[in-house]
């Protein structure tokens, strides 16, 4: 028994550190489970594809007999994938060995020995979990049908249908509707049923002793109040005597009550899940990013800065609590959100570690701003926070939370105020080139590894006749992002890849040379 | 650098206090014109000047005696409206005057143009505008910090020519601008009108008295150009 513990305790460790198992593990996991994984799709595909392919076969042996080469072929590939599958989510639900680990961890800080009944039914326990979830329950009837021995079986490949749920993503938000709204349509199914019920055994009662020749037994009377109330009407079986002309009138007045009803209540759940749709769907269409900027507050500035990312094609999501700006930040053409920034729960949807490399914290209030800030920043401090800021006080509070640029409005505007005036041609010339009015606008242009600028002397390069006035270089090093910027460099200044060179041009003349890069 | 000019202040809420400590950073004389009404936080600017009026009566600004010619107007109130009438008020007792006005949207700087603001300054404008250059083109944005905000003696400023410099009649290709460390953006060509001509334009132009020069230097070069420029031929 101790070698046997020592054993399943040593084999338990090596597939813990073992990297081969982990990466066939994960990669299975990802394949199945992982939305977010690129090839997951080509799996849902597949899976469909065989789906569709055996209910196809199920019609089609109906009429006319199938080859049996194709039953064969319906039997033992489609069922031992189903199998397959099955066996790799029940697989890749939990780690075994972990649970041994653990087991065995626990008892050697109490000092005990290991039970190996308790440790046993804990792993079947954990592996049960995944049996009974409902997802489980339905591929596991998917495999039943191909049990021949019975024929009622085989109408059970619908349920392979059903698992076609699992791959489609869609379909999931009518059932989590039908879920919201259980209370209420309980409420009328019952409520209908009672009518059913009440009105058939009327019927019977008036017409059941052989003055209706369409209504057999009890089943045929429920059957006709069934198809009056839902307003189907048939009319294989309509009621003769005018006792059961007067029960009919009355459950078609209830019936259309009803059926309004039911519209209504889906209707109306629909239009409250219609938002978190649209959100799940805009999450879904940044998740295919890979870089992406959050504005948080979609006032003003908000506005301002969606069309200027939007126009240099910065990949961008707005964030805003109030639901009027998110309608007015979508009917713009972005992507929108409304939700409480100041919350983890959207940045986390959003991919705060993977994807999101800056946040622009843009609301009217300072502190909002601030908050908003302190969230990003304890959620991932590698994101790049901008917060707009307009007292002095909050501004070197929100430098405590490392908030890596404090922007704040008064101060820029004031400043050109005061450029202005001073020297009131030169703020004409700055202001011109950086709202890029005119054709000349100031841009950079980063050197490349190889190109025509690498490794050379700025004295070679004639800059008049790229039509460009250089201002400075950033000189590229290893420690800072941007490096030091090098007003003015001489002629004998050489260039290397890496550094970025400041231009003021024609924007022709500046996509020229970043073309040549 | 320039010279000190004489300016006058009206509002003095968030925007126009920051303007304020700007304007004074750069020499230049502020008096700050308030309404009754105006809440003015005093502890830290303790130091301005300020008068208060009623703004909006004609006789209440004519009896300030501001020099229209020699001075800024600067209408930084908070409310627009409240702006765009103080600059008719301006426009229509001094129509010469140099009216420059702060807005929060096109609207609003729409309308201050056509009460007769010379220059408008668009708060939100302005701010996206630097938000969204810190994220398209970080570099850019860098320099501009070095050249317009921060307080290092890199400086973009325009030198208006005088009669007989050692740069009349020459042509700017003639000028080795670079290489007295001074880089030559922009200028204003009496010959061709008031328009802003800027250099990377392959035009050479001819320079004469009365042009303006916008360059970009460090202070130090900036000074040894305009002693040159004292020189008289």
């Amino acid at each position: 028994m101790k070698r046997l513990n020592h054993k399943l305790l040593s084999y338990s460790y090596f597939l813990q550190g073992s990297k081969r198992y982990n990466r066939v593990k994960s990669f299975l996991s990802d394949l199945l489970e992982n939305d977010e994984y690129p090839y997951k799709k080509y799996f849902d595909f597949f899976m469909i594809f065989i789906i569709l392919s055996s209910v196809t076969l199920l019609v089609m042996d109906v009429k006319q007999h199938i080859p049996s080469w194709l039953d064969n072929i319906d039997l033992y590939f489609i069922t031992t994938i189903f199998i397959l599958e099955y066996l790799l989510r029940m697989w890749i639900y939990s780690d075994i060995h972990k649970i041994i680990i653990d087991e065995h961890d626990e008892c050697k800080y109490f000092d005990k020995e290991v039970n190996w009944f308790s440790l046993f039914l804990k792993i079947v326990k954990n592996k049960w979990a995944y049996v009974t979830s409902l997802s489980a329950i339905i591929d596991l009837i998917a495999i039943l049908p191909s049990y021949r021995g019975l024929r009622v079986l085989r109408v059970l490949v619908l349920f392979r249908a059903f698992k076609m749920l699992r791959y489609t993503k869609s379909l999931t938000g009518f059932l989590y509707v039908l879920k919201n709204k259980k209370f209420e349509l309980m409420t009328l199914l019952t409520l209908s049923t009672f009518f059913i019920f009440i009105s058939g055994i009327m019927l019977y009662v008036f017409e059941g002793d052989n003055k209706n020749p369409n209504i057999h037994n009890i089943l045929d009377a429920f059957y006709w109040a069934l198809i009056t109330i839902s307003t189907v009407g048939y009319g294989d079986i309509a009621p003769v005597t005018s006792e059961g002309r007067m029960v009919t009138m009355l459950i078609i007045i209830t019936g259309i009550g009803l059926i309004s009803f039911v519209t209504s209540i889906i209707v109306s759940s629909f239009n409250e899940r219609l938002g978190v749709l649209r959100e799940d769907r805009v999450v879904q269409e940044v998740g295919k990013k890979k870089k992406l900027t959050v504005i948080c507050g979609y006032g003003l500035l908000g506005r301002l800065v969606s069309q200027g990312l939007k126009k240099n094609g910065v990949e961008f999501v707005v964030i805003d609590k109030n639901e009027e700006m998110t309608t007015l930040a979508s009917q713009a053409g972005y992507h929108a959100v409304c939700a409480n920034s100041t919350k983890g729960e959207v940045f986390e949807k959003l991919g705060i570690n993977e994807r999101i490399s800056h946040v622009l914290c843009l609301t009217s209030d300072d502190i909002e701003n601030a908050f908003i800030a302190i969230n990003v920043k304890s959620l991932n401090e590698k994101v790049h926070v901008t917060a707009r800021c307009s007292d002095d006080e909050i501004a070197m509070k929100m430098k405590c939370a490392h908030v890596d640029q404090i922007i704040m409005p008064e101060e820029i505007a004031g400043m050109m105020g005061a450029v202005y005036a001073g020297e009131p041609v030169a703020f004409e010339a700055l202001l011109s080139i950086i709202e890029e009015k005119e054709k000349t606008q100031i841009d950079e242009v980063a050197i490349t590894q190889g190109s025509f600028l690498d490794n050379k002397m700025l004295g070679d390069v004639d800059f008049e006749k790229l039509r460009l006035i250089l201002l400075g270089v950033f000189k590229y090093s290893e420690s800072f992002k941007l490096g030091e910027f090098v007003f003015n460099p001489s002629d004998e200044f050489v260039l290397n890849a890496g550094d970025t060179l400041i231009c003021i041009g024609y924007s022709n003349a500046v996509s020229n040379l970043k073309r040549k890069m | 650098m320039g010279k000190a000019k004489n300016i006058i202040l009206f509002g003095f809420g968030s925007f126009g206090k920051q303007l304020y400590k700007k304007l004074r950073s750069r020499g230049h004389n502020v008096k700050v014109i308030v309404g009754f009404d105006d809440y003015v936080e005093m502890e830290s600017d303790a130091s301005a000047d300020i008068i208060r009026i009623n703004i909006t009566k004609n006789d209440d600004i004519l009896a300030l005696n501001l020099d229209e010619k020699e001075s800024i107007f600067y209408c930084v109130m908070n409310k627009t409206a409240n702006n765009l009438f103080l600059v008719l008020t301006l426009k229509s007792l001094y129509p010469n005057a140099n009216v420059i006005a702060n807005s929060n949207s096109k609207e609003a700087t729409r309308k201050l143009k056509y009460a007769g603001a010379s220059s408008v300054i668009d708060l939100y404008e302005a701010t996206s505008r630097r938000i969204v250059n810190v994220l398209t083109k970080p570099a850019v944005s860098m320099a501009l910090d070095e050249i317009i905000y921060n307080q290092n003696d890199l400086k973009m400023l325009e030198i208006k020519l005088k009669e007989n410099t050692f740069l009349e009649g020459k042509y700017i290709s003639e000028v080795k601008f670079r290489q007295m460390g001074i880089i030559l953006i922009a200028i204003i060509d009496k010959e061709l009108g008031y328009e802003l001509i800027f250099t990377d334009h392959k035009i050479n132009h001819k320079l004469d008295a009365g042009d303006i020069l916008v360059i970009v230097a460090k202070e130090s070069d900036i000074r040894k150009f305009q002693e040159m420029l004292e020189i008289k031929d």
